[in-house]
């Protein structure tokens, strides 16, 4: 039994963007493909916080660098503010055709 | 003592400029007209009368003013000269020419421009006086004569732009002017007489007139074009003062410039413009159209076709009198006997009362037309104004009788009516005399002097021929007819027993329709020696002194002698102060017999054969009127039995076939023309009409294709390209988003595999 390194974290991020993009992909409920664009995006900030952990993290002063954990905040708080969004698109769009199918939602079509 | 004081202010008081005032007396009436013309029909019956009445009630207030001022005399002084002229009667006139288009010709040096302009001498005067009294009156009458129609106010309107138009003509002083007001007095003519255009026979009438008169100025038109292109000037004096025809040679006149203007040419001109006052005062042979002019209101029938407008030939004569050649004045005395002897004598066998009138107008004027062709200028001119007077009231009164029996104008349905419109009545034979030459009464006195000039041009002519002679014994012999037709016509409308009772029994009369007729009788009356004709002879000598003036010479020089216009004129009285240039030459130096030239001789020898003669045709027509129908018809009924006479009261009658003749021959011919003319449109200019659009229509069926196939089709191919290439486009835009997933993924997953490939290559 090795210790937990770098590689196991990159491939609880690429397990978890996987299971992201399936979601995406095999979902019709919007809220769904939220969920799934939501798994990616943390798949991503498994793979920025461990980064820098593992990356040797120490400026010229001796300080330690945290860019990676900001970078994850950053991450998550514009995940909340796009979901806020999107959901808000869900539900105007369930008001016009009662459902959150996104296979309905083709008016557009070219 | 209240008039004297007045004459005394009037005395004193210098006058505005008589031109001034005249041009404003000839502007009221156009005032007149263009308010009517936009405002007539919404101010009614009968402001729009008293509106137009008001207008030449107050021309004729300046034309008194302007006659005042010309005795008084005054000065002016036209652009360009330094001294003032003294103008008024005897003195020099006013001539005002204004520069108006310039012209490319002249024989006078002077002047490079055709002018327009104002010419005021005693004659003019005269005829505004004349002109304005006559149209005041007739307005005056009309506000009653006209009261019923509904078309009251065009009536008005009509009236103000003849007047206007008559008084332009007497006051323009170029004979350009006088050709355009002509024109102008012809149209008006023309709407007046057609003025109750519901009747055929007036629309008819007033084409008729139109049509002649054009024929008339036709010949107008070609002496003023023979004037201009060989002189290239139009204003009168400068015409008198180069062309005065006692200058003429043998080869002619010589102009400024060296020109000859040859005899025949002059004589042509003349004929020319002596043609226009064939048509304007309907003399033989366009004669035709005055006695159906009878359809237009008698008020019209008195201004236009009585008074004013059918003299205006004679006042044309009257200004290019210096200038016609003893030829032309030959022919024009020669229509103007012709004219005198037929009118009067189909006047003699004429029933409708207007009729009458008609005829014994187209004498009248014949005798005015005799006269100037003989060279008696102040006889024509002052029978003009004493014709005016009695034949405006004749008219009148004939409308008054008209107004009385309901437009009826028949004499057959008149008699005795003198009980029931007595003003009338007398008015009536007040004119009947002045117009049969009673002594003194106004017409005695212009017939006359026509009758003597016309002896004395008889006497002179009769050595070459005993033709010549005609030319007094016939109107002579006329005035005895003229007496006749006249008695006969006052008899059957006033004397005798009522033939149509009912008629009779409504007729009355109103101040207002008499008024006139008072006013009128008197002018006929004293016509005679109110001083029209001292005026007149003044208007001789002016004519002179102006040319004296144009041409720079002295008046009491000896060259000045050449210059007497009215050389070839007869004298007012033998003795008088009218005398040709020598005789007053004579007169002056103190000899007790002036030298009576030949002429004068003649002249003396038939005035007093005239002063018997004319009496005695008064007397004989008179009579002879008085006795024939005394009785009514029943004379003329008698007589009428034996054929000849009956023949040729139905030749009379029917005015000697002139209407018919003209209608076999030129109205035939014109007809047959216009069918000519018809033929040839509709084959030859619709055929090629046709050919053309038939032509365009295929042209435009070919054009029509290529729009179609080539020009649609390159279009509609661009349209359909894109719009294929645009349903190919839009497939992918499915908006189905896991296949958009699908993609994005399949792309990176390929991305990624040619990365993989590119750095292992590497």
């Amino acid at each position: 039994m090795s210790a937990i390194g770098l590689n196991h974290y990159l491939m609880l991020a690429a397990l978890l963007f996987v299971c992201g993009l399936l979601t995406i992909l095999t979902k019709r409920n919007a809220i769904g493909i939220l969920m799934g664009v939501e798994l990616i995006l943390n798949a991503a900030n498994v793979n920025l916080v461990a980064f820098n952990r593992f990356s040797h993290g120490v400026s010229a002063s001796g300080g330690v660098l945290l860019s990676g954990q900001i970078f994850a905040i950053f991450v998550i708080v514009l995940a909340a503010a796009e979901a806020a969004v999107a959901l808000a698109i869900f539900l105007n769009f369930y008001n016009n055709f009662s459902t959150i199918d996104v296979e309905r939602a083709q008016n557009l079509k070219g | 003592m209240r008039h004297r004081r007045i004459a005394r202010a009037l005395k004193k008081k210098q006058m505005p400029r008589t031109d001034y005032l005249l041009i404003i007396a000839t502007v009221l009436p156009l005032a007149s007209f263009v308010l009517l013309v936009f405002a007539g029909k919404r101010m009614g019956k009968p402001f729009a009368g008293y509106v137009a009445t008001g207008a030449i009630g107050l021309s004729l207030v300046f034309s008194v003013l302007a006659l005042i001022g010309w005795v008084q005399g005054g000065e002016y002084k036209p652009a360009g000269r330094t001294a003032a002229i003294s103008y008024g009667m005897g003195r020099t006139p006013i001539n005002l020419p204004m520069h108006w288009v310039p012209s490319n010709y002249t024989a006078d040096a002077q002047t490079k421009f055709l002018n327009v302009g104002v010419y005021v001498d005693s004659l003019t005067i005269v005829m505004f006086a004349m002109i304005t009294l006559v149209a005041f009156l007739v307005h005056f009458f009309s506000l009653a004569y006209m009261a019923d129609d509904k078309r009251f106010p065009r009536f008005f309107t009509y009236l103000g732009l003849f007047c206007f138009s008559m008084l332009g003509l007497v006051l323009g002083g170029t004979i350009l002017q006088l050709f355009i007001f002509w024109e102008l007095v012809g149209l008006c003519s023309y709407l007046l007489i057609g003025f109750w255009y519901e009747k055929k026979t007036a629309t008819n009438a007033a084409i008729k007139a139109f049509v002649t008169n054009r024929v008339g100025d036709f010949g107008f038109l070609i002496g003023l074009g023979i004037l201009f292109y060989h002189f290239g000037n139009v204003s009168l004096p400068d015409i008198w003062s180069a062309l005065d025809i006692s200058k003429m040679s043998g080869r002619g006149i010589e102009l400024a410039n060296g020109v000859w203007f040859g005899p025949t040419l002059l004589t042509v001109m003349g004929v020319g413009l002596f043609f226009g006052a064939v048509g304007k005062s309907a003399q033989f042979p366009l004669h035709v159209w005055l006695p159906d002019a009878m359809e237009g209101p008698t008020p019209v029938s008195a201004l236009i076709h009585a008074a004013t407008m059918v003299a205006a030939g004679v006042y044309l004569v009257g200004r290019i009198f210096p200038i016609l050649t003893p030829d032309a004045r030959l022919f024009i005395a020669i229509i103007g006997l012709t004219t005198l002897t037929m009118a009067a004598l189909i006047a003699v066998a004429q029933s409708d009362i207007k009729k009458v009138l008609a005829f014994s107008t187209l004498s009248q004027l014949g005798y005015m037309i005799l006269a100037m062709g003989v060279g008696s200028w102040i006889g024509g001119l002052f029978h003009l104004i004493t014709h005016a007077f009695f034949k405006a009231l004749l008219f009148l009164g004939s409308g008054s009788v008209i107004h009385a029996a309901h437009h009826e104008q028949e004499m057959h349905q008149y008699g005795g009516l003198w009980r029931k419109i007595p003003v009338t009545a007398i008015t009536f034979a007040i004119a009947v005399l002045a117009i049969a030459g009673t002594p003194g009464l106004s017409a005695y006195y212009s017939k006359d002097m026509i009758l003597a000039h016309a002896g004395g041009y008889a006497g002179l002519g009769a050595e070459h021929s005993k033709w010549y002679l005609l030319f007094f014994w016939v109107p002579s012999g006329i005035a005895l007819v003229t007496a006749f037709y006249m008695m006969r016509c006052w008899m059957l409308t006033f004397w005798g027993k009522p033939r149509n009772q009912h008629l009779y029994d409504h007729a009355r009369e109103t101040p207002v329709l008499y008024g006139p007729l008072i006013v009128l009788s008197i002018f006929s009356i004293i016509g005679g020696y109110v001083g029209v004709r001292t005026m007149i002879e003044y208007a001789m000598g002016e004519g002179s002194k102006i040319v004296l003036d144009v041409r720079g010479v002295k008046e009491d020089s000896p060259e000045a002698k050449k210059y007497d216009l009215y050389a070839t004129a007869w004298p007012g009285e033998p003795g008088g102060s009218h005398l040709p240039t020598e005789a007053r030459a004579a007169v002056a130096e103190g000899e007790n017999e002036p030298n009576l030239t030949h002429s004068q001789m003649e002249f003396k020898h038939y005035e007093h054969i005239v002063h018997t003669v004319v009496v005695w045709a008064f007397a004989v027509g008179i009579a002879l009127g008085f006795v024939i129908y005394f009785k009514g018809y029943a004379v003329a009924n008698a007589l009428m039995k034996i054929a000849p006479l009956r023949w040729i009261h139905t030749w009379l009658y029917r005015r000697m076939y002139f209407d018919e003749l003209y209608a076999a021959v030129f109205v035939a011919i014109t007809m047959g023309l216009a069918r000519l003319s018809a033929l040839f449109d509709r084959v030859v200019v619709d055929g090629l009409v046709n050919f053309a659009a038939h032509f365009v229509k295929k042209t435009s069926d070919l054009a029509g294709l290529n729009d179609k196939y080539i020009v649609d089709g390159a279009v509609n191919g661009l349209a359909s390209a894109t719009q294929s290439l645009g349903s190919a486009v839009r497939a992918p835009q499915s908006g189905r988003i896991r296949m958009y997933v699908t993609v994005l993924l399949a792309a990176v997953v390929i991305g990624i595999a040619a990365m993989i490939v590119v750095v292992i290559s590497k």
